[in-house]
């Protein structure tokens, strides 16, 4: 399998890592908000990954966490569409690197992974699913935006959002103690894709946004403190990732409406027949009253 | 001996049924795959919603009568699957209409006894009301209204038709045959409507009614003639006040959400998606395009034309005329045609399976219905 190869290494940070020395104040920036893409969608309609990127780093990434000094190193090492069909899942394998010498606080931090999944044009993912494997416990929280419309074809929808947040407990660290490994499966579904010349249309993946949120103990009060991944970050030919939806060809619209038209007709004649010719075999005048 | 075979089925599946209602809890709590109905979710959901004082129509995709919430409110503070207990016992109430309505047709017990085998133990149908979808309700409301109407009770199959209409809508296609079974010249008031027995089914030659022409005619001139005969006002009247009580009721409560939502919306979608139409393929390659009326029109005329010949052909056996219209109505409709819809078929194909009346016919249908099962679980994957 072609996605089955895709063992490459995706270094999606350290761009911005310098801004990024002490986090941000995170809940202040993002208001009540629970998810990231909340407070996107709230302030936009639609989504644009330019828009984004620049809320991402102008709303978002803007402000220090007081007297820390991390510098995690998110990274998307592998990235697999696995499955057949129009259900499928995107496996995503993370890894969250800190300094040895931050390493050792980590036990008395708590903090989440959170994966921005912005979704090409033609695939979206079930709120509803994503709910329910919430309830599961697979993900701590996940939530679509977007037009999350369950039902609209390609060419009548917009693009969405998956934001999962994942808790990063002890099981998740890595061998040597410096950080977190973890895998995340994202159920995704295609729409009906739009007409095209070849019978498939190519959807792309483009690389999520990574953050880690970490609540640290205070003097004073606990503080939340918002790390996050490069949106521009190494991209490699080979690391795209695509769907290749099967759609409509084009020319045969005609030839399609014709011949449905006729079995309809023919259907129905048909049906007209039977009931007109072959009427003494199943109903009788001679019914008694029941 | 008979009877208590029938009681026995009867506990035996409703045991079937809890252990299924169990078992999916268990199912829901432990694998990745749900054995709950997503739409169970959705009036649970909306339930909570109308227990809470609010709106049903603030959950997504309830498309339905507040009834339907309204009826799991207790899902909220008896038990998360108490409407797959309700949904459960329509299930049940079906398979005890169907003997009902075999024996008032004169069908031999032991015929009876196998069609409601093949309702209750039909795996795709046992599992629709312990998954948690509300269609049981809706055939045990319609097998409810052949009842009445083979009885002669005028009134009450007018007010659960009005009700079932007000519910699910489509079964304003089963308007026609109850309008022409109410023929002035085999129905007069205080008197049962002839719905044909089973037994006269069998070809006796002379004995037909169809390709008399002099009939025909008679048929078309009552038709025209004696359209509005005092059984077919009352039953209109009746089944309408109840409809548009109820749709006004909840357009009071819940304005035009509700008419959007339960209503407009099952008018005018055009979703290309699970549909088991004729026109699936056509709508999708048109999808990026609006229709013109003039298409509109002319893809509705097969449906308008297989409709009315089959409801003057098989109208006085209403039952088999039910299964026909409903078969023809999701082959032939542009709209989305679901898995929901083909539930429908099960209920009435017992009927279709009892007029062929042999076990290898019996066996087929069966069989028939379990490759339309896998057919339909596969489309709606």
């Amino acid at each position: 399998m072609e996605y089955q190869c895709l063992h490459f290494r995706l270094h999606l940070i350290l761009g911005i890592m310098s801004s990024l020395l002490a986090g941000i104040s995170y809940s202040s920036k993002l208001g009540s908000h629970k998810y990231i893409t909340e407070a996107y969608f709230q302030k936009y309609d639609t989504l644009n990954d330019r828009v984004f990127q620049d809320f991402i780093s102008n709303e978002v990434s803007q402000g220090f966490c007081e007297e820390q000094n991390f510098m995690p190193k998110l990274s998307v090492w592998q990235r697999q569409l696995n499955g057949d069909g129009s259900h499928r899942r995107l496996t995503s394998s993370l890894k969250i690197e800190n300094q040895p010498e931050v390493s050792s606080k980590l036990a008395s931090q708590s903090c989440k992974a959170i994966i921005v999944e912005r979704l090409p044009s033609g695939v979206f993912a079930d709120p509803f699913e994503l709910e329910h494997l919430t309830q599961r416990g697979v993900f701590t929280d996940a939530s679509a935006f977007g037009d999350t419309d369950l039902e609209l074809p390609t060419v009548r929808a917009n693009r969405s959002v998956v934001e999962i947040h994942m808790d990063l407990g002890p099981s998740m660290l890595s061998e040597n103690n410096n950080g977190w490994e973890l895998n995340i499966e994202l159920p995704l579904h295609a729409r009906y894709a739009p007409l095209g010349k070849h019978g498939y249309t190519k959807v792309e993946f483009g690389s999520p946004d990574l953050f880690v949120r970490c609540i640290v103990e205070g003097d004073s009060h606990n503080q939340s403190c918002l790390f996050s991944s490069a949106n521009d970050g190494v991209r490699s030919s080979s690391a795209a990732i695509f769907w290749e939806v099967p759609s409509g060809i084009v020319k045969h619209t005609k030839v399609v409406s014709v011949l449905t038209f006729i079995s309809a007709v023919v259907g129905a004649l048909s049906i007209l027949a039977a009931c007109v010719f072959h009427s003494e075999i199943s109903i009788h005048s001679d019914s008694k009253q029941s | 001996m008979k009877v208590l075979n029938f009681r026995s089925l009867i506990i035996f599946s409703a045991f079937l049924r809890v252990f299924l209602i169990v078992y999916g809890e268990w199912q829901d709590a432990h694998l990745e795959v749900r054995y709950t109905d997503i739409d169970y979710l959705v009036f649970s959901d909306a339930a909570a919603l109308v227990v809470a004082g609010k709106s049903p129509y603030k959950r997504s995709t309830y498309r339905y009568s507040p009834l339907i919430a309204f009826l799991l409110a207790p899902n909220s503070f008896i038990h998360r699957s108490w409407g797959k207990f309700i949904f459960s016992v329509s299930d049940l109430l079906v398979g005890y209409f169907i003997r009902t309505i075999l024996k008032l047709r004169g069908v031999p017990e032991n015929l009876s006894i196998y069609s409601v085998i093949v309702w209750l133990f039909n795996p795709f149908t046992f599992t629709i009301g312990t998954r948690g979808n509300c269609e049981p309700i809706v055939c045990a409301i319609i097998l409810w209204i052949i009842i009445c109407l083979m009885r002669g009770n005028l009134f009450q199959g007018a007010v659960w038709y009005g009700l079932v209409v007000h519910m699910r809508i489509y079964p304003i296609i089963y308007a026609l045959p109850i309008v022409i079974l109410h023929d002035p010249l085999h129905f007069q008031h205080g008197k049962k409507p002839s719905i044909i027995e089973w037994s006269s089914r069998d070809v006796k030659p002379g004995a037909s009614l169809g390709p008399d022409k002099s009939s025909n005619l008679n048929r078309l001139w009552v038709l025209f003639s004696s359209i509005f005969t005092r059984s077919r006002i009352l039953f209109g009247l009746i089944s309408a006040t109840i409809f548009f009580f109820f749709t006004g009721l909840f357009f009071y409560l819940y304005e035009w959400e509700f008419l959007n939502e339960a209503l407009l919306y099952h008018l005018t979608r055009t979703d290309p998606r699970h549909n088991f139409s004729v026109y699936f393929y056509h709508i999708y390659l048109n999808y990026e395009r609006e229709f013109s009326i003039l298409e509109k029109l002319i893809s509705f005329l097969p449906q308008l034309m297989v409709q009315v010949v089959l409801v003057s052909r098989f109208a006085r056996d209403l039952p088999f005329c039910f299964f026909v219209q409903t078969v023809a109505f999701v082959a032939f409709n542009k709209i989305q045609a679901t898995v929901r819809m083909g539930k429908l078929h099960f209920k009435i194909l017992q009927f279709f399976c009892m007029e062929v009346g042999d076990y290898c016919s019996i066996l087929c249908v069966v069989l028939l219905s379990v490759a339309i099962d896998i057919t339909m679980e596969q489309n709606e994957a």
